[in-house]
C-alpha cells in the first residue's frame, strides 16, 4: 500500500508540474508581454510597473522567466490583482478558497453517497419501469443546462416559497452585529467537520481491529451520533455557530444544485457497475448461502461494484469543479470559481491565473485524498 | 470432369452485404434499448428544426423582421413580446424573433458539437492505436498526458483561455476537440486497440510484411472505430454544453447561439425573480433545447453502448 | 423415506429465441450418507438440476413441473423466505470454478462466519471457533482465516470453499465440477479428502461432472444425463459393468482401459442437440446406432429394469 501511495503522490506532483507549465505556455502565447496589460490599467503607477516587470523576470530570457514563474508560484507569490489593486492575488485566493472548499466537499459527499445508493438500488431491481425512468431522469439531470436549472430552483424555493435566500453566502444584516469575519467561520466549519469525520473514521478503524464486527458497527454509529450531537450543540449555543447556521442556510440551494447536476451520471455509472458485478460467481454464492436479499446486494454486489466507480469518481472531480464554477456564478457565491470568472471579465489576468493555478492544485489534492480512499477500499491494494 | 462453377462476386459487393447485415442486427439491438431511439428521435427533431430556418427565410419570412441578429419588428409595440402567430416564440428585448434565433442556432450547435467531437475522436483513436501498437515510451507518455488532461477542469481552463484568445465557433470547437482528444478517451481506445493487437492475425500480418502504418490503419483502427463512434456521442454532449455555458458567461465571440440567447436575457435583467416565468420565452426554449440536444446524444450513446458492450445487454 | 426425492423435475429457460428445455422430467433419489454422481456432456442439464435444487434460478428460468422432496418437504412451491432457510443449512453447494465464489473484498473467515450466523443463533466468537474447526478439517491453517482470497493459492481456495459448504452441517452437498479447475494431482487429493469427510459426517453428496472417471471413484450411484433428460440411473458398479442405455455404453467405451486389451476408441458421431428444438421422441435417437422408428416417434418411458436400475430406452442393451 505504501508503494502504491508513493507512486500516486509522485504522479500527482508530475501532473501538477505539467499543469503549471501548460499555463505558463498559454501565458506566453499572448501577444505582447504581460506588462502591456498593466499599462492599460490606469490604477497602476509606472514605478510599480517596472517593479513587476523585474519581479516576473520579464527582462530576462524565456527560460529564466519560466524558472521565475515556478519559483513565484511555489512561494505563493502570484502577483498583484489588477481589479482589486493593490491586494495581492494570494491574499484574495486565501480568502475565497475556503468558501469553495466547503461547498465542494459537502456537494461531493452527498453526490457520491446518493449516486451510490440509488444506482445500487435501481440495478438490483432489474428491468421495468424503474430502470427506464431512472435512466431518463439521470440523463436529464446530467445534461440539464445548469443556469436554467439553478435559476429555476431559485425561483421556486427562494423566490416563490421563500425558504432559502436568493444568492450570496451570508446575510450582511446578521453579520453586522458581530466582529467575526466570514472566513473565520468557514474555517471553523471545515475544522469541526474535518475533526468529526476523522473521529468517526478512527473509531471505525480501531473498533474493527479489536472488537467483533457487530460491536464495531455499533461503536461507529455511536461516534457518529456523538459527533452530530456536539455539532448540534455548537451550532445552537455559540455565536460562531449562529453565524455558521446562516452560512449553512445559504449553502443549501447551491449544494442542491451542484449535487443534482452531477449525480445523474454517477448513478448511471454505479448502476452499470452493479449490473456487471451481479453476474459474478460470488454474488450467486452469497445467495446460495441463504443470505437475505439486502445483504447480498449491499455486502457483496455493491461493495465490489464500488471499486471501478471510485476511479471514475476520482476523475469526476474535475467535472464537479467545473459545475461548481457555474453554480457559484448563479448563486453569487464568492468562491474561487466566481473569482476566476469575474477576473476574466475584468481582464485581471494575475488574479485569473492565480485562481486557475489554485483550482488545479486543489483538484490534485482532492485526487490524492481520493486515491488514498481507494487504496483503503480495495484489499488487493491494501494487502497486495 | 467438369470444373465446378464458382459464382464470382466482386469483393466490394460481399463486404457491402455483410456490412448491411450487421448494420441491421445492430439496428435491432439499438431499437430494443428503448432509450437509443428516443435520443435519435430528438436529434432528428432538431435536425428538422435546423432545416426549417433556411426554408422559412427563403419563403415566408421577411429578413428585415426575422433575421436573428439584425431583425426588428416595428409593428409590435413592446419588446420583448410574448408568443403570437407572427412570432411563434415571441421576440427578445431587441425586437428579434426568438424562434428564428432558435432555429438559426440549431445549425451552429450541431456543427460545433459534431466537429469538436470528431476532432476528439480522431485524435483519440490515433493516439490510442499508436500507444497500443508501439507500447514502451510512446505509450507511457501518452497515458501520462491523458492523466493530466483528464484532471483538467476543462471549463476553468477555457474560461481563462477565452481572455487570451478570441474564441468563435470554429476555434472553440478546435480547442475543445484537441484538449479532449488527448484525455481519457485515449486510455479507453488504447485498451480496445490492445485487445486487437494481441490477436494472431496481427502477427500474421507482420510476418507477411505489412508495414506498421498499414497494420494500424487496416487492422487496428477498424476494430477500435465502433468504440470511437460511441464516445463521439458523449463528446458531442460535452461540447454543446461547454459552448452554452461559455456563451452564457459572455466569453465567446459568437453572434448567435442558444447560450447567447440565455446570456442576452440575463444581462438585460429578464432572468431575475418573477421574470423567470413571466418572460419565459426568452429563457426556457433555449435552455431546454440545450438540455434536450445534449441528452439526445447521450441517450444515443447509451443505446450504442448496449450494442458495443454486450455485458449490459439483457439476454 | 429418502433424504432427497426428485420427481419429474422440469425446468426451462426463456430466451429471445425461444424456450430452452434444460431439464426435462428428471427423477432420482438420494439416501442419507449416499453419494450420487450426475454425469453428462456439457450442456446436458446437470448444472441446471443443481440450480433447481437450491432454487437459484436466474430471472429467465422457471420450474415448470415436478417435485423436489427434501426430508419430506416439497421445495418447488416453497416461497423464497422459507427457501432461504433451506439453503446452505439443508443443502449447500460447491460451485464450478470455485475460486470465484469467494468475494475478493472480504476476509475468507468472515465469509464463512457470515453463512453460519445467517442460519444459527450463536455468538460471533462461537462461529469463529467453528470456522477454526472447519479449517482444520479441510487441511487449512486456521491462522489464514483473516486473510483475503487473493492471498490464497488455487488449491487453498478450493479447500476454503469446501469448508464454507460444510459450515452449517448440511444434509447434502452438491459439488459442481469440483475438480475441473485444478491440476490432476491436486484433483485426486481433494476428491478423496472430500469423500473421507463425507463418510465421516455421513452426509449426502451429489457430484456433477462431465468426467465419468472422476465421478466413478467417489459415487455410490450414478445418473447419466443427456440433453436435459436422465437416461440411466443405477449404482456405480452396474453402470460400469452392465450399462443398458446406448449412450452410457458409449461413454464407458470412450476411454481406454489400462488392464483390458487394446481396442479402438469409439466416439459418438454427431453433436449434442440444440435444447431449443430437441429431437422428437428419444432425444438421443439421431446419434444412436440402435435407433428404431419408434425411438423417433415416442419418448421412452423411465422404467426400473431391475431393482435400483432405471433406464429410458426402447431398446436397452442386454
Amino acid at each position: 500500500m505504501r508503494k502504491y501511495l508513493l507512486k500516486r503522490l509522485l504522479q500527482i506532483v508530475i501532473t501538477l508540474y505539467i499543469y503549471l507549465t501548460l499555463i505558463f505556455i498559454i501565458l506566453q502565447a499572448q501577444p505582447g508581454d504581460i506588462t502591456d496589460l498593466y499599462i492599460m490599467n490606469p490604477k497602476i503607477p509606472p514605478e510599480a510597473r517596472e517593479a513587476i516587470k523585474h519581479q516576473l523576470g520579464l527582462d530576462k530570457p524565456l527560460f529564466f522567466q519560466y524558472l521565475q514563474y515556478l519559483k513565484n508560484i511555489s512561494t505563493g507569490n502570484l502577483g498583484i490583482s489588477f481589479s482589486l489593486y493593490p491586494r495581492p492575488v494570494w491574499d484574495i485566493i486565501k480568502e475565497r478558497l475556503p468558501r469553495t472548499v466547503v461547498l465542494f466537499l459537502v456537494a461531493y459527499i452527498i453526490y457520491f453517497y446518493l449516486g451510490f445508493q440509488l444506482g445500487k438500488i435501481i440495478a438490483w431491481k432489474r428491468g421495468g419501469f424503474i430502470e427506464y425512468s431512472s435512466t431518463v431522469v439521470g440523463v436529464f439531470l446530467w445534461t440539464v443546462f445548469t443556469p436554467w436549472w439553478g435559476l429555476l430552483l431559485i425561483y421556486i424555493f427562494a423566490f416563490k416559497l421563500g425558504w432559502f435566500p436568493i444568492g450570496k453566502f451570508i446575510d450582511p444584516m446578521i453579520w453586522r452585529n458581530f466582529d467575526i469575519s466570514s472566513n473565520y467561520v468557514f474555517n471553523m466549519i471545515l475544522l469541526v467537520g474535518g475533526a468529526a469525520t476523522l473521529f468517526i473514521f478512527l473509531t471505525y478503524v480501531t473498533a474493527r481491529r479489536f472488537v467483533p464486527r457487530r460491536t464495531a458497527k455499533l461503536a461507529t454509529l455511536g461516534s457518529l451520533l456523538l459527533s452530530l450531537g456536539v455539532i448540534g450543540w455548537l451550532l445552537g449555543t455559540t455565536t460562531v455557530g449562529y453565524l455558521a447556521m446562516d452560512i449553512l442556510h445559504h449553502m443549501i440551494l447551491p449544494v442542491f444544485t451542484l449535487t443534482t447536476i452531477g449525480f445523474g451520471g454517477y448513478m448511471l455509472l454505479m448502476r452499470d457497475s452493479m449490473l456487471e458485478t451481479i453476474r459474478e460467481d460470488y454474488v450467486m454464492a452469497a445467495k446460495a448461502k441463504g443470505l437475505p436479499d439486502k445483504a447480498v446486494r449491499d455486502k457483496h454486489a455493491a461493495r465490489n461494484a464500488l471499486l471501478p466507480i471510485v476511479t471514475s469518481f476520482i476523475l469526476a472531480l474535475a467535472t464537479v469543479v467545473d459545475g461548481g464554477i457555474i453554480t457559484e456564478t448563479i448563486f453569487s457565491w464568492p468562491g474561487i470559481g466566481l473569482t476566476m470568472l469575474s477576473a476574466i471579465l475584468e481582464e485581471d489576468l494575475p488574479l485569473a491565473i492565480g485562481a486557475l493555478v489554485f483550482t488545479g492544485v486543489f483538484l490534485l489534492f482532492a485526487h490524492l485524498v481520493a486515491d488514498i480512499l481507494y487504496a483503503y477500499l480495495d484489499p488487493r491494494i491494501k494487502y497486495g | 470432369m467438369e470444373a465446378a462453377r464458382v459464382r464470382y462476386e466482386p469483393l466490394w459487393k460481399v463486404r457491402l452485404r455483410l456490412w448491411w447485415r450487421s448494420f441491421l442486427t445492430n439496428w435491432e439491438l439499438f431499437r430494443e434499448s428503448k432509450i437509443g431511439p428516443i435520443g435519435l428521435g430528438i436529434i432528428i427533431f432538431f435536425g428538422l428544426l435546423a432545416i426549417v430556418y433556411p426554408i422559412l427565410m427563403a419563403t415566408v419570412w421577411d429578413p428585415a423582421i426575422y433575421d436573428p441578429v439584425t431583425g426588428y419588428d416595428w409593428e409590435v409595440p413592446m419588446h420583448p413580446s410574448p408568443p403570437s402567430t407572427k412570432h411563434l416564440l415571441g421576440t427578445d428585448p431587441w425586437g428579434r424573433d426568438v424562434f428564428a434565433q432558435l432555429t438559426y442556432s440549431t445549425r451552429a450547435e450541431f456543427f460545433l458539437g459534431v466537429f469538436a467531437a470528431f476532432i476528439t475522436v480522431f485524435i483519440g483513436t490515433l493516439v490510442g492505436s499508436i500507444s497500443a501498437y508501439y507500447g514502451g515510451f510512446v505509450d507511457t507518455f501518452f497515458m501520462r498526458l491523458a492523466d493530466v488532461v483528464m484532471l483538467f477542469p476543462m471549463l476553468a481552463f477555457l474560461i481563462v483561455l477565452s481572455a487570451m484568445m478570441d474564441l468563435n465557433l470554429y476555434s472553440l470547437a478546435v480547442v475543445i476537440g484537441i484538449i479532449g482528444g488527448f484525455g481519457g478517451i485515449t486510455i479507453i481506445l488504447k485498451s480496445q486497440a490492445l485487445s486487437v493487437k494481441v490477436k494472431p492475425y496481427i502477427e500474421a500480418a507482420k510476418v507477411a510484411g505489412g508495414s506498421h502504418f498499414h497494420i494500424i490503419v487496416t487492422h487496428i483502427i477498424p476494430n477500435v472505430l465502433p468504440l470511437s463512434f460511441l464516445y463521439m456521442m458523449f463528446n458531442v454532449t460535452g461540447a454543446i454544453f461547454t459552448e452554452a455555458v461559455l456563451s452564457f458567461f459572455g466569453l465567446l465571440n459568437i453572434q448567435m447561439s442558444w447560450g447567447i440567447m440565455v446570456e442576452m436575457a440575463n444581462i438585460s435583467g429578464y432572468l431575475i425573480g418573477e421574470n423567470v416565468t413571466r418572460y419565459w420565452w426568452l429563457f426556457w426554449p433555449a435552455s431546454l433545447s440545450i438540455t434536450l440536444l445534449c441528452s439526445a446524444f447521450y441517450l444515443v450513446g447509451r443505446g450504442i453502448d448496449e450494442i458495443v458492450n454486450p455485458r449490459l445487454r439483457k439476454r | 423415506m429418502a433424504l432427497l426425492d426428485v420427481q419429474n423435475l422440469t425446468m426451462h429457460y426463456t430466451t429471445k429465441k425461444g424456450d430452452v428445455q434444460a431439464v426435462d422430467d428428471v427423477s432420482f433419489s438420494l439416501e442419507q450418507g449416499e453419494a450420487l454422481g450426475l454425469v453428462g456432456e456439457s450442456g446436458c442439464g446437470k448444472t441446471s438440476v443443481a440450480i433447481c435444487l437450491l432454487k437459484l434460478l436466474p430471472d429467465n428460468a422457471r420450474i415448470l413441473g415436478g417435485h423436489i422432496y427434501f426430508k419430506g418437504q416439497d421445495l418447488v412451491p416453497l416461497p423464497e423466505g422459507e427457501m432461504r432457510k433451506v439453503r446452505w443449512k439443508g443443502i449447500s453447494m460447491i460451485f464450478q470454478a470455485a475460486m470465484n465464489s469467494l468475494n475478493p473484498v472480504h476476509r475468507v473467515g468472515d465469509q464463512i462466519v457470515e453463512a453460519i450466523l445467517t442460519h444459527e443463533q450463536i455468538s460471533e466468537e462461537a462461529a469463529r471457533e467453528r470456522v477454526v474447526e472447519l479449517f482444520k478439517l479441510v487441511g487449512l491453517d486456521p491462522e489464514r482465516m483473516n486473510h483475503y482470497p487473493h492471498e490464497y493459492s488455487g488449491g487453498m481456495k478450493q479447500r476454503a470453499i469446501i469448508a464454507m459448504a460444510l459450515a452449517c452441517n448440511p444434509d447434502i452437498i452438491i459439488a459442481d465440477e469440483p475438480t475441473t479447475a485444478l491440476d490432476v494431482i491436486v484433483q485426486d487429493k481433494i476428491l478423496h479428502e472430500m469423500d473421507a469427510i463425507r463418510k465421516k459426517l455421513n452426509m449426502g453428496m451429489i457430484y456433477i461432472s462431465h468426467d465419468i472417471a472422476v465421478i466413478a471413484e467417489v459415487s455410490d450411484k450414478i445418473g447419466v444425463m443427456y440433453a436435459g433428460k436422465l437416461v440411466e440411473f443405477a449404482d456405480t458398479v452396474t453402470i460400469f459393468k452392465r450399462p443398458v442405455h446406448p449412450y452410457t455404453y458409449a461413454l464407458m467405451h470412450a476411454f481406454p482401459s489400462i488392464k483390458g486389451e487394446k481396442r479402438e476408441l469409439q466416439s459418438l458421431p454427431g453433436e449434442p442437440p440444440d435444447l431449443l428444438n430437441p429431437p422428437s421422441g428419444c432425444r438421443f435417437h439421431p446419434r444412436c446406432p440402435y435407433a428404431t422408428p419408434q425411438c423417433e416417434r415416442e419418448e421412452p418411458r423411465w422404467e426400473e429394469l431391475e431393482p435400483g436400475h432405471f433406464v429410458a430406452c426402447w431398446n436397452p442393451l442386454k
